[in-house]
């Protein structure tokens, strides 16, 4: 009876916590509640932000960005037809034609997402390689891009790249079209470095987010995936445009690595875009309208050596207001929850990317600003979302205002301080840890010695010829092609020499290795039966007895 | 002993089959092959069980001045869809209908407020609530629950007595005939604008979810989705009805993320509302009539079936924008529909860092639906996928920046570390279309093209428009694909009217796999290749010059022509510009293409115009295309395809014949692909697919690739973990959290795809043993060795199988064991060679067991024979 009844209190006791079980399974998972949020706004950043919507996706967030241009992305926040905005520079009041360029009223707050280099990526041939080591001062490009530099065999480019000099070509500049941060990244650059070649050609001073051209070769496009087109083409040959970094990673096309204050010529990887913004002087007023908007003087001047001086912030701009029409408590936590995401473990694939993580006082002080969003709707859950949390090895949780990044970072190659060089390394290629150290150091040796390593490698096995070809990404012919030098050439092959090829398998052999293996098997495996059989043949005569 | 042979040749004869099936596979647990889900063209009408199909009869009647009724002739209406329960959020459903009104002044774009000024529409528009007058009102359907995007599709206000024809209509109560109706009380404060006498105003007040009330007066008296420019369009549709009173539309639902304020999910019913609009019932009218009664009598100004591309206005009393009068609403065909529940997700806290796997877009629909799959089992590692082209991807796999890498072919090895590819999915790419048929006809639905079709468009051959006639050598190309005699001999009827995005196919700008695949099929192609090469095809069309002789296949397809037109056009003069690379204006991944086709929105970047904010002359994208003229092509992945509902065109494979991807078709293609060595990916040979008149050119295989030495083991274990999921439960087709969705064909253990299921558990286990010798470079001895192993594994008489006899089983080093008798004579040079690897034959590997089971049998035959074989003696 007793036995029974503890059965009894078992089954019902088990049935109780299986119960429970289903119970709690959907609970943990649907515990915040989520409704699509749309944005719009930079391409500069568009890369690595439709990333992260794809990631949180798997959380349950649907964020739709579609880009359009920094300028497109302010104007459709203040409209009230978004519900977020990313945007290089902030609200500048009123732009540079005198139209308003203002929030509309709407409450907002900046935050930065991510950092990166704006690049200067350009098609040049010599015969019929692709340069890719080119080096420009600052000046240089200025000059480029205010039609007062037009030919790539101008004396200035060719001091630039210590007395290489380069084929007689007229230089296209590629421009964006449409109003751009990355335009207006680059023009506040001259504005704040070169007003003397800037400010006459633009016919005022200050930025602006929509190229001026007068004439000449000058292309504009719509877009960075259209500048990048446009300079990839065949036509391109003499063109040289401006987009983030990411854009000529991910096509596998050179960047002009641009000279710094300390006299070094170097390209915008996440390591050198991250040591360049420890200068960046960010607006540290909370109860300022421009909290955490960037003033990059001190990035342009830079005297790091490793420092790419044209790196910069992007901004997203979050509703913050508590009557704001487009916002509810499930939008604002779609909205705080997809940061939370971006400036954590988002921050991790920046560099893959083409981008640059936020150091970790950046991410705390967006952290301030999610937090308005909870200030205007307090259902908002933002428990546990802080920077403790957040998995992202680049982050010091010891000192927030230490960019582990900066401290790692590479110094450059000699061969690429002013009047040495040119290294003839490739640049634009997708880097990752180790590699961009390893990529100086291999392209520094430009002659036998690490040829003689390759020639090891083909009797080494590959291991050997594989820590000379570590830098992976760069591509020794072209690489080499700049020097116009032989020497280089053949120390670019050697490097590459690959060992002697030892073929493991014909297909003549194969096909007759193949039968032989039939055979031998067939007569493993028949012959014992053939043998049996031949037994029993002869058994009667041994036997004899049987008739 | 003529018994025994007979004997044995009939175990033979049993044998065979049974060796056959086992040879290539492991112990095959027969699950059965599933169903074939998976079909690219989304059209499948087919009436499940959980389909919806009701008939109504519609009639339109006048009450004349008499007191005495007219009535119109009726229309016995049906209306059908194909699926209502447990959708997703953004799911499309086909509803279709037969036995209306035809419709007439066919908008260019049929959705949300651009769809207002049209005859005789349907009205499609989803709504809260249940159609079941006995539930209390807060659950019941009403125009109140129903969404629009815009004002204008669910109020009048301040209309003048010419436009109010809704206070005749004869089902009305006397309430809502009043000059301002809709609310009471009337939100005057609210909307100071609506009530402005004598203007006539009725509001259609919009009740969201949470029991909130928008008057829909104005902008600001809107529910917040409902924003001008919103980043999707809109879902509700005022559908064309055509001559022959049918019609059907592809209808998006939404579930609570997508419209929180519509609020649909798991728990709250919703149906989706067809009205099939006949015109206004009119009550008796005043003598003389009022402007406002003959405007209820109104029966339309464009003829049916005609076409109304200037949205010029319309009749109200037979438009759609008064959905919701009773004379209208009553005539609703209600759909119920239920959404499932919403995948568990993944927790924005989880503590563990996710671990990337880098590479090809192909994946991405999967690695959406595998994602959760993994930070929900805490036994699993925290899986991320990230997009980029294939190259990168490898070389960051290489460089040790991601664990991964997910490829579709075979790359160079740059560094030194052996990499194995794991078969992880079946898919591939199409040539996505959005075409419609001319004359208001609907969207075209089976499009073919082959590989001069197609090397044509890559080549830039099509001159897009009088701009390009300037080209040098091809000035008399057809402008576009429409317009090439080769083209519409294949797909005939359809529109001749060119368009500059009729001249190229939206592709990729950066390097990718799927470029590659797509020019090896173009290069097998021997007319395709004739044409490049420089020979006009048979009407006289040549290759664009700048590509004449391009090489192919090639992983990225350049912008080769330099052509500048010369214009009059001062934007032009100012803007010097390719013109044809303005039109194929590649961008970077296959989602953008796929979106681009959904929004029929060629990338084509031609346009040049003034812009007065800056003052500056300025190229852009052109236009969205409007409905009943769209003509656009792209290169899609099939997993866009079929999630989005784009249709794929049939590729020529045998001359004449043309394969489109299906189940059937992906399935046939793996049929043909080769392993040539073991780790390395499977190669599908165009040469065979054209030769095949069932295989699809466009399948591809993704493989998962890791290094085979060298990987952290904790990254190595999780790869492997990663790669014997994905090819297990990562394969059962389904939208759920971890299962593989449409556009893929599973990978199995038996069948077809059981090679690639082979190969993936090869490879994991090698990546997860992290030891595997380099598979390049063995030399000859090796392969010798490798031969020998296969015989010298010993084979008892008795039939007992020892296992390192087996070719392929890639255990024993051959590098050590090679050759003992050479005694090691050369030691002063450290020469290191290259470990060899066991060469295998898959012919002598197919034959083993075949080969061991008769073994077995001959012993057994043997056996037999020797025991019974005197008994039997015996009993003659």
């Amino acid at each position: 009876m007793i036995a029974r009844a503890s059965r009894t209190l078992r089954a019902v006791v088990t049935f109780l916590m299986a119960l429970g079980c289903i119970a709690a399974l959907p609970g943990a998972a649907s515990a915040t509640v989520y409704a699509q949020i749309e944005g719009t706004g930079s391409t500069w950043s568009e890369l690595i932000v439709q990333q992260w919507i794809a990631d949180v996706d798997a959380n349950g967030m649907k964020v739709v960005y579609t880009g359009g241009g920094s300028t497109k992305g302010r104007k459709d926040f203040a409209q009230g037809s978004t519900d977020f905005a990313i945007s290089e520079i902030p609200y500048q009041g009123v732009d540079e034609q005198g139209q308003a360029d203002t929030s509309n009223g709407r409450d907002f707050a900046y935050l930065p997402i991510v950092a990166g280099g704006t690049a200067f990526t350009y098609q040049l041939k010599i015969g019929n390689e692709l340069v890719r080591n080119l080096r420009l001062s600052g000046e240089t490009i200025a000059k480029i891009f205010t039609d007062k530099i037009t030919n790539w065999n101008d004396p200035a480019i060719t001091k630039d790249n210590n007395g290489r000099k380069f084929p007689s070509l007229p230089i296209k500049p590629v421009v964006r079209s449409d109003g751009s941060g990355t335009t207006a990244q680059f023009t506040t650059w001259m504005d704040h470095e070169y007003p003397s070649i800037w400010r006459p050609y633009f016919g005022q001073s200050g930025l602006t987010s929509y190229y001026p051209k007068h004439g000449g070769l000058m292309i504009s496009q719509a877009g960075s995936d259209q500048v990048m087109n446009t300079i990839k083409g065949y036509a391109g040959n003499g063109t040289i445009g401006y987009v983030e970094y990411s854009y000529p990673v991910n096509a596998d096309y050179p960047v002009v690595k641009v000279l710094n204050k300390a006299g070094y010529f170097v390209e915008p990887t996440q390591y050198n875009t991250a040591v360049a913004l420890t200068k960046a002087k960010i607006n540290q007023d909370k109860n300022s309208q421009m909290y955490l908007t960037q003033i990059l003087d001190g990035v342009y001047t830079n005297p790091d050596p490793r420092a790419y001086p044209i790196s910069s912030y992007s901004y997203m701009i979050i509703p913050t207001g508590k009557d704001d029409p487009r916002m509810t408590t499930a939008k604002r936590q779609t909205l705080a929850d997809f940061l939370y995401y971006s400036l954590c473990s988002g921050q991790t694939k920046a560099g893959p990317y083409g981008y640059s993580p936020l150091p970790l006082n950046l991410v705390q002080a967006g952290f301030d600003q999610i937090a308005k969003l909870k200030k205007a709707d307090s259902a908002v859950d933002l428990t546990d979302r802080d920077v403790r949390s957040c998995n992202n090895p680049t982050f010091d949780g010891k000192n927030l205002n230490h960019n582990v990044l900066a401290d790692i970072a590479p110094q450059p190659a000699a061969c690429d301080k002013i009047g040495e060089g040119p290294c003839g390394t490739a640049t634009g290629t997708s880097t990752d840890g180790g590699g961009e150290g390893d990529g100086t150091t291999g392209g520094s040796g430009t002659t036998g010695t690490t040829g003689g390593t390759g020639g090891t490698g083909g009797t080494g096995g590959t291991a050997d010829g594989g820590t000379g070809s570590a830098p992976g990404a760069i591509d020794p012919a072209t690489g080499a092609v700049v020097g116009g030098d032989p020497g280089t050439t053949t120390s670019g092959d050697a490097i590459y020499a690959s060992p002697t090829e030892l073929v493991a398998e014909r297909t003549g052999d194969k096909s007759a290795f193949g039968w032989l293996a039939v055979l031998e098997l067939l007569a493993l495996i028949l012959l014992p039966g053939f043998f049996v059989i031949a037994l029993r043949r002869r058994r009667p005569s041994g036997h004899g007895g049987r008739p | 002993m003529k018994r025994a042979l007979a004997l044995v040749a009939g175990f033979l004869a049993l044998a065979l089959p049974a060796a056959a099936l086992a040879s290539p596979a492991p112990p095959a647990t027969n699950s059965g092959t599933a169903p074939a889900r998976y079909a690219a063209v989304p059209h499948i009408a087919a009436k499940k069980s959980d389909g919806f199909s009701d008939t109504k009869t519609l009639t339109r009647q006048f009450v004349n001045t008499d007191g005495s009724t007219y009535s119109f002739p009726s229309h016995t209406v049906t209306v059908s869809a194909d699926k209502t329960k447990d959708l997703r959020g953004r799911q499309r459903i086909l509803i279709s209908w037969k036995g209306a009104q035809p419709s007439g002044g066919r908008a260019s774009n049929p959705y949300g407020e651009n769809g207002l000024n049209q005859e005789y529409p349907v009205v499609i528009v989803q709504c809260r609530g249940t159609d079941d007058s006995s539930l209390p009102l807060k659950q019941r359907v009403r125009p109140e629950t129903c969404w629009t995007g815009s004002i204008a599709q669910r109020s009048q206000v301040a209309r003048a007595d010419g436009e109010a024809s809704w206070i005749h209509d004869l089902d009305a109560t006397p309430a809502e005939k009043e000059r301002v109706s809709g609310m009471d009380p009337f939100p005057t404060a609210a909307c100071p604008n609506a009530d402005v006498p004598p203007y006539f105003t009725k509001l259609t007040p919009f009740v969201s979810a949470k029991g909130k009330t928008f008057a829909a007066c104005d902008v600001n008296n809107m529910p917040p989705e409902a924003a001008v420019g919103a980043a999707f369009p809109p879902a509700e549709v005022a559908a064309f009805t055509d001559l022959d009173g049918t019609g059907s539309v592809q209808f998006e639902v939404r579930s609570d993320v997508e419209n929180e304020s519509l609020g649909c999910n798991h728990d709250t019913p919703c149906t989706i509302e067809v009205i099939p609009i006949a015109g206004l019932s009119c009550d008796q009218p005043s003598s003389p009539m009022s402007i406002s009664d003959k405007a209820c009598r109104k029966g339309g100004r464009f003829p049916a079936g005609s076409s109304n591309f200037a949205n010029d206005g319309v009749d109200q009393a037979v438009s759609p924008s008064l959905w919701w009068s009773p004379s209208n609403w009553k005539n609703r065909f209600s759909i119920p529909i239920t959404f499932g529940l919403p995948p568990d997700t993944c927790d924005v806290l989880d503590p563990r860092a996710p671990t990337g796997f880098y590479g090809s877009e192909l994946l991405a629909q999967a690695a959406l639906q595998w994602a959760p799959a993994y930070c929900l089992n805490k036994q699993r590692f925290k899986f991320q996928f990230n997009n980029m082209s294939d190259e990168a991807g490898w070389n960051l796999m290489e460089a040790g920046g991601g664990v991964a890498a997910e490829v579709s072919s075979e790359h160079e090895q740059r560094g030194a570390n052996p990499v194995g590819y794991a078969p992880t999915a079946v898919t591939g790419f199409s040539i996505g279309y959005q075409i419609d048929k001319p004359d208001n006809a609907g969207e075209l639905t089976d499009l073919k093209l082959n590989g001069r079709l197609l090397a044509k468009l890559l080549t830039q051959s099509y001159l897009g428009s009088d701009l390009g006639r300037g080209h040098p050598g091809i000035g008399d190309n057809p402008l576009g694909i429409m317009n090439d005699p080769e083209f519409i001999e294949l797909n005939p009827g359809l529109t001749q009217i060119s368009q500059e995005a009729g001249a190229t196919v939206l592709s990729l700008s950066n390097s990718s796999d799927v470029i590659e695949q797509l020019t090896e099929y173009i290069a097998q192609d021997k007319d395709a290749m004739d044409f490049i090469n420089g020979k006009a095809d048979p009407w006289g069309m040549k290759v664009n010059p700048s590509f004449k002789g391009i090489s192919v296949p090639r992983p990225d397809w350049p912008l080769l022509d330099t052509y500048v037109p010369e214009t009059d056009s001062d934007c032009r003069k100012k803007n010097p510009a390719v013109y044809f690379n303005q039109i194929a204006a590649p961008v970077t991944t296959l989602r953008k293409i796929a979106e681009a086709l959904l929004d029929a929105w060629p990338n084509v970047q031609t346009r040049c115009d003034y812009d007065p904010a800056s003052g500056l002359y300025k190229l852009g994208r052109i236009d969205r295309q409007g409905y009943g003229t769209r003509f656009m092509l792209g290169i899609v992945s099939l997993g866009d395809a079929a999630r989005y509902g784009l249709r794929s065109a049939e590729l020529e494979t045998k001359p004449g014949v043309y394969v489109g991807p299906t189940t059937k078709s992906l399935a046939a293609a793996v049929a043909l692909s080769k392993q040539t060595k073991q780790y390395s990916p499977f190669v599908l040979d165009q040469a065979d697919v054209r030769k095949s008149a069932t295989a699809y050119p466009g399948t591809m295989v993704v493989y998962t690739a890791a290094r085979l030495q060298n990987l952290d083991q904790e990254d190595a274990d999780k790869v492997a973990q990663f790669i014997r999921i994905s090819t297990s439960e990562g394969q059962k087709p389904g939208s759920g959290n971890g299962q593989l969705p449409d556009g893929f064909l599973p990978i199995e253990k038996t069948g077809v795809t059981a090679k690639l299921y082979d190969a993936a558990q090869e490879s994991a286990d090698a990546i997860e043993a992290q030891e595997e010798p380099p598979s390049d470079g063995g030399d000859g001895t090796g392969g010798d060795d490798g031969g020998v192993g296969g015989t010298g594994g010993g084979i008892g008489p008795g039939g007992g199988v020892t296992a390192p006899g087996v070719p392929g089983n890639g255990e024993p080093p051959a590098g050590d064991g090679a050759s003992p008798s050479a005694t090691p004579s050369n030691v002063t040079t450290a020469v290191q060679m290259p470990a060899t690897s066991p060469v295998s034959s898959s012919l002598a590997g197919g034959l083993l067991p075949l080969l061991l089971l008769l073994g077995a049998i001959g012993c057994l035959v043997t056996l037999a024979l020797k025991v019974a074989g005197p008994a039997v003696r015996r009993r003659r």
